[in-house]
């Protein structure tokens, strides 16, 4: 179980990635913490002739504020973000989520980006950038783009980004007030992918309202999966008066591509999605009314 | 096709080689700077035999070429007992509590260990059940690994082991 | 860490002794196979059908030839005609067999059948060169489902005749009719268990180096015993057997599939012959889940019968097992194993049993520890759903019916001769290690709550150390080196079953000698007497007699050196920690080494008759055809029912291995048994699409256990001792026989309040959810 040959670039800054992006054209992949591509490559599941390893590009990596967002570099590793003080202030729901992807050793290498650019539909990270309303740092030798993860995941594996595009970094929005955040997620075992799960995070007014929700489900489909409907119906309710069970059935209700397979059914998944949805609004709710 | 110069300070040594991009971490310290201590139990990054520290850090070797590894430093299972082969605390506690069978999955086991408690030296029993889910056994049932583990924090703690 | 002895000297066996095993393998030292790195070596990779079944029309290897770094392309055309006999010793030349080309040979049978075998430089090349062998195959219709498979029109080997490879039978069905007609209750399901497999953590493994000039083969070899693989060799390739040396120093787990040669490894036998350098292939993960063999894959049509008050009067079951396209070995007596003992450590009077075994197109069946356990898995869960139906208390009806000490010894229905066992005793410690009515009163709390709380349990009686054919003799040979320390050469088949700490503690037992003075050499066929290897829970029992036998000759010779050097009578000769003293006198006596100095170096100084030299061998046979083996497993869990998880809260051993040789090694065989029982009822399942597809072809999709799913395994021990050597009993596979129906009840009595009855295996989540939605299967 051996990767084919390739060609390895390393370049160190992003205008030379984008540059090899560019000159390389469909044959080229970029390599970030290889968690997910490299297993790929062994396999020979895929097979690339050139891989371009972002790793040694100081540019992204960091964690800082910028205005009302906290910015993240694409090639910040899990670990890293998971160890941030700023992440688990500002962004709660990402250090959450954090402890979910994988196992310790694969997030000392895997990185935000590489996750959120792989876009795999039972993954963590891009869940939680679909629920925030995450927005994409995207740079290529034609110039800089900034992608809104609605319009980011477009279908399995597969994002907006061309394939001379390169992610730098994630703006996370920072919801401040009372607020209250959860990801809740079911796998076979500890550090597996998600048979479904869901990051939520609440906002409430100053009489518990519901200000705002976001609800970003996890291996509900061929992307992450946003529920919008439910988050609409529940905008502006008592927060005491939501059953949390309802939230949940809503929210998988209108879901058209549940995966099923050998390890769960869509029924299945879908019944554990709405399970999953509930616990965390429950613990969400919570914790935006207690602090 | 690809091949590259690297340079990898593994277990405080040198090891210098041209080598095929392609060439993983995991085989370039078997083959390359013949450390076979690091075994491959699924060459896809599920089963942790092959978990080396890179800069201290635990990881799959076989999940990162050798390429990327150029200029850190390395340790394998070989570079955990000292150099008279005197074991470490985390080595005699797993032949304390009969913590290995087959030994094939033990250096990724060891690794890990020794890793996750350097980070966190008195992990509770879910924590250390959690730091090992990333490292598959098949001979023990996890009960002697899981005991090794408690006796390094009890010791740790002051405490006589069991 | 020893136990003293009524003479005061140091006993090894029985004390948690640390594993000799365990310096080397802790420290990066040990030596598997593709540890092993020779001059010239060359790499082998298999290429392999993508189809279940299919016409090989041709197959195109010049653009792989063509590679640089790529040696040989073969196909069957090159390797099968080499082929001097393939037959494995446990059958024997005459036994019914399946046709096993190393190669496929016009036709392919499962996907992943081997179909042609590159050898290059590396095994980065040897990959690049198996995507550039271009085979043309023609579909054929595929027989995948084995509960069909007789009747199919489509044949897996055209050969045969028929998909039923064979079938056994014990007493006819109909010699129980009536006891079923005037029964009080009878009880009757199907029991289903889906294939999961034994996974060892290093893969198959095999590096042969051939010499030309003198036809000598040194194979490095993973494998559970390296005198089958020599034998084997030898007449796979029609060369005298001393020409073959097989070398298995350390094996990553084998748990039953790497006690036989298959296919893949005959091929390389084949092609080492054939190519310029050692040829070494190691079977990476896929192919380990796609080609190593498959286990487990099985049902049963099972039947009890009750009187009013709950007494087994008869028991019945109608067995079927997938044994894939090429089961190694002949499948047909192990099925058997599970008719003749499905009626357990109870009393059942009357039984019948038939078994099936089937071919289909998907990979062959293998031996996984306790090949036969699909017995004591359809027992228990049946014996479970009687309660039920009955309104007993499970634990009260196996009460009932449990063998008592003072029935013993009881011979089966089907003739199987039961002794020294204690299934009541193991039964009861178990029940009073949890605290069963504690448990059930708990249960009944957390019901009233909403929580689901189950209990399962489970007795068997499995044999251990099969005293027949070539499992029944076991050989060792004993140096006393000349400088007083001990070596000990025992066939072996060390793959974590911790036989060579075995061996130093036993030996330093027998000879009297400090456990610091013991070394063992095993795995080398050049220097080790044949053994039948690590199988069938054998080692314990064989290698305490080979010992037995051999130290008994030397503790003669040695003692009797000591007396005259002593001046004293032989039988007034003591031996311990590595000295030979006068009863009653410790103070006068030799250490082992200056009698040894005396044996090597001044032969002349030996009483007359005493040869020089403190080496001897001798051979055991089995003093028993069985050596029965007892336990219970009982297992507590909770049933998320939102998500269908399944929390493990205790799980309890009690078991009889007899007296133990090394507490930590028993309990660590019994643990690793359960662990696996628990995966294949909770995680694994080794799956094929319904076109002959295999879909967990990875360890993302095979789910083996970790630390995070396995609770924490009491153990309790009762020790009756067997009639063999030291009262040993094996242990090693007893932990997947008892486990899974342990799991599986606690599963179905947690479900109870639901009102579903638990027929199917595995109980993944998914299955536990369309269980409780009442949509059976």
């Amino acid at each position: 179980m051996k990767p084919a040959p390739f060609e390895y670039h390393a370049p160190t800054t992003i205008a030379d990635a984008a540059g090899l992006l560019a000159d390389l054209g469909d044959g080229a992949k970029v390599l970030a913490g290889g968690q997910s591509l490299i297993p790929m490559l062994a396999l020979r599941l895929a097979v690339f002739d050139h891989l371009v390893d972002v790793g040694r590009i100081a540019e992204l990596h960091g964690i800082e504020r910028r205005g009302d967002a906290l910015w993240v570099g694409a090639g910040t590793t899990e670990a890293a973000v998971g160890a941030s003080v700023e992440v688990a202030s500002s962004v709660p729901l990402l250090a959450k989520a954090t402890p979910f992807v994988g196992h310790f050793q694969i997030r000392n290498r895997g990185t935000l980006g590489g996750s959120i650019a792989h876009a795999d539909p039972a993954a963590e990270y891009p869940a939680v950038a679909l629920a925030l309303d995450a927005s994409m740092d995207v740079v290529s030798s034609r110039g800089s783009r900034t992608i809104a993860a609605r319009d980011f995941f477009d279908g399995l594996w597969s994002t907006s980004m061309e394939t001379d595009e390169l992610l730098a970094g994630v703006s996370f929005p920072i919801w401040g007030g009372r607020c209250g955040f959860a990801v809740e997620e079911f796998a076979r075992r500890y550090g597996d992918f998600a048979l479904a799960g869901v990051a939520v995070a609440i906002e409430l007014d100053g009489d518990d309202r519901v200000r705002r929700s976001a609800l970003g489900l996890i291996g509900m489909g061929s992307t992450p999966e946003r529920a919008v409907t439910t988050e609409a119906q529940l905008a502006g309710q008592p927060v005491t008066e939501v059953d949390a069970e309802e939230v949940g059935r809503s929210a998988v209700a209108g879901l058209e591509a549940v995966p099923s397979d050998l390890h769960g059914s869509a029924d299945y998944r879908r019944q554990l999605g709405a399970a999953m949805v509930a616990r965390a609004w429950r613990t969400a709710s919570a914790e935006a009314r207690h602090g | 096709m690809g091949e590259t110069t690297v340079n990898v300070t593994v277990n405080g040594r040198s090891c210098e080689a041209v080598v095929e991009a392609r060439l993983t971490l995991a085989d370039f310290l078997r083959e390359t700077c013949h450390l076979t201590g690091t075994h491959l139990g699924c060459e896809h990054g599920v089963c942790g035999a092959c978990t080396v520290l890179v800069d201290g850090a635990a990881v799959r070797s076989c999940l990162m070429f050798a390429v990327q590894a150029g200029g850190t430093e390395v340790t394998t299972i070989e570079g955990i007992a000292a150099p008279d082969g005197e074991l470490s605390t985390v080595q005699a506690a797993f032949r304390d509590c009969h913590g290995l069978q087959c030994g094939y999955c033990t250096p990724g086991f060891i690794v890990s260990v020794t890793a996750f408690l350097e980070d966190n030296p008195s992990p509770t029993d879910q924590e250390i059940r959690e730091a090992l889910s990333g490292n598959l056994c098949r001979c023990t049932g996890y009960q002697g690994i899981l005991n090794a583990v408690h006796q390094v924090t009890g010791a740790a703690r002051g405490e006589e082991p069991a | 860490m020893t136990v003293p002895t009524a003479e005061g000297s140091t006993r090894y066996a029985g004390a948690r002794i640390n594993r000799v095993e365990d310096a080397r393998l802790l420290s990066g030292r040990g030596t598997f196979v593709d540890d092993v790195s020779l001059p010239g070596m060359l790499h082998a990779c298999f290429v392999r059908s993508p189809l279940p079944r299919a016409t090989i029309r041709s197959i195109d290897t010049k653009a792989a030839l063509a590679m640089p770094g790529v040696h040989a392309v073969f196909t069957a055309a090159d390797l099968n005609p080499d082929v001097n006999e393939q037959w494995h010793t446990s059958v024997g030349p005459e036994g019914p067999e399946t046709p096993r080309p190393p190669l496929a040979e016009g036709e392919v049978r499962f996907v992943g059948d081997a179909v042609a075998l590159v050898v290059a430089e590396s095994r980065y090349l040897a990959e690049d060169a198996v995507d550039l062998v271009e085979v043309d195959y023609d579909p054929l219709p595929a027989v995948v489902d084995y509960t069909t498979a007789e009747q199919a029109a489509t044949l897996v080997h055209e050969s045969h005749g028929s998909n039923l490879i064979g079938q056994m039978s014990g007493l006819p069905a109909s010699a129980l009719q009536e006891v079923f007609d005037s029964a009080a209750h009878v009880v009757g399901e199907t029991i289903y268990q889906q294939a999961y497999v034994p996974v060892p953590m290093e893969g198959r493994a095999l590096a042969v180096d051939y010499s030309a000039p003198t036809g000598e083969l040194t194979i490095y070899s993973a494998t559970q015993a390296p005198h089958e693989v020599r034998l084997f060799c030898s007449r796979l390739l029609g060369v005298p057997e001393q020409k073959v040396r097989v070398i298995a120093r350390d094996t990553g787990g084998g748990f039953g599939q790497k006690i036989m040669v298959q296919r893949d490894e005959m091929c390389i036998m084949l092609a080492a012959r054939k190519v310029p350098g050692p040829l070494k292939w190691i079977e990476d993960r896929r192919e380990n889940l796609i080609a190593a063999g498959q286990s487990r894959h099985e049902h049963a049509a099972v039947k009890m019968a009750f009187d009013a008050e709950g007494t087994i009067q008869a028991a019945q079951i109608d067995f079927v097992s997938d044994c894939g396209a090429y089961p190694t070995p002949w499948p047909v007596s192990t099925s058997s194993v599970v008719g003749a003992l499905f009626p357990g450590p109870y009393r059942v009077p009357r039984a019948s049993f038939t078994t099936k075994t089937m071919y289909t197109n998907t990979v062959g069946r293998t031996a996984y520890r306790g090949p036969w356990q699909f017995e004591t898995l359809a027992r228990e869960m049946l014996l479970d759903i009687a309660a039920r139906q009955m309104g007993i208390d499970p634990m009260e009806l196996r009460r009932r019916n449990l063998l008592r000490r003072d029935e013993l010894p009881y011979t089966n229905a089907n003739g199987m001769p039961f002794d020294h066992i204690s299934p009541m005793e193991t039964f009861e410690q178990a029940l009073d290690m949890l605290d069963y009515p504690a448990f059930r009163k708990e249960q009944a709390e957390a019901r009233a709550a909403g929580r689901y709380l189950g209990v399962g349990i489970s007795n068997y009686v499995e044999p251990s150390s099969p005293g027949f054919g070539y499992y029944a003799t076991e050989a060792a040979t004993i140096r006393v080196e000349p400088s007083g320390k001990v070596n000990v050469y025992i066939a072996g088949g060390s793959t974590g079953n911790s036989i060579e700490t075995t061996v130093v503690q036993l030996a330093a037992d027998a000879l009297g000698v400090d456990i610091e003075d013991v070394a063992t050499i095993q795995g080398d066929t050049a220097v080790t007497g044949f053994g039948a290897g690590a199988a069938g829970s054998r080692s314990a029992s064989m290698t305490a007699g080979a010992i037995r036998e051999t130290a008994a000759i030397l503790r003669e010779r040695i003692k009797a050196i000591a007396a005259h050097k002593l001046e004293a009578a032989p039988e007034d000769i003591e031996l311990g920690n590595s000295r030979a003293s006068v009863r009653g006198t410790p103070t006068i006596g030799m250490s082992l080494g200056e009698l040894a100095r005396a044996a090597y170096f001044d032969p002349y100084s030996l009483p007359p008759g005493v040869p020089a030299g403190l080496e001897a061998s001798a051979r055991y046979t089995a003093d028993t055809r069985f050596v029965w083996v007892n336990a219970t497993h009982l297992c507590t869990c909770e049933v998320d029912v939102a998500t269908g998880a399944v929390k493990l809260l205790r799980f309890i051993v009690s078991e009889d291995c007899g007296p133990m040789i090394n507490p930590n090694v028993v309990e660590g065989q019994i643990a690793g048994g359960v662990v696996q029982g628990i995966g294949g009822v909770l995680y694994e399942h080794l799956a094929y699409d319904e076109d002959g597809n295999p879909i967990t072809t990875t360890f993302m999709d095979y789910l083996l256990p970790t630390a995070t799913e396995v609770p924490v395994i009491e153990y309790g021990h009762i020790e009756t001792p067997s009639p063999g050597p030291g009262g040993y009993k094996g242990v090693g596979e007893g932990g997947a026989i008892g486990a899974p129906p342990a799991v599986v009840n606690a599963v179905a009595d947690a479900l109870a309040p639901f009102g579903v009855t638990v027929t199917r295996l595995p109980l993944g989540p998914t299955q536990i959810h369309a269980l409780i939605a009442g949509n059976r299967g």
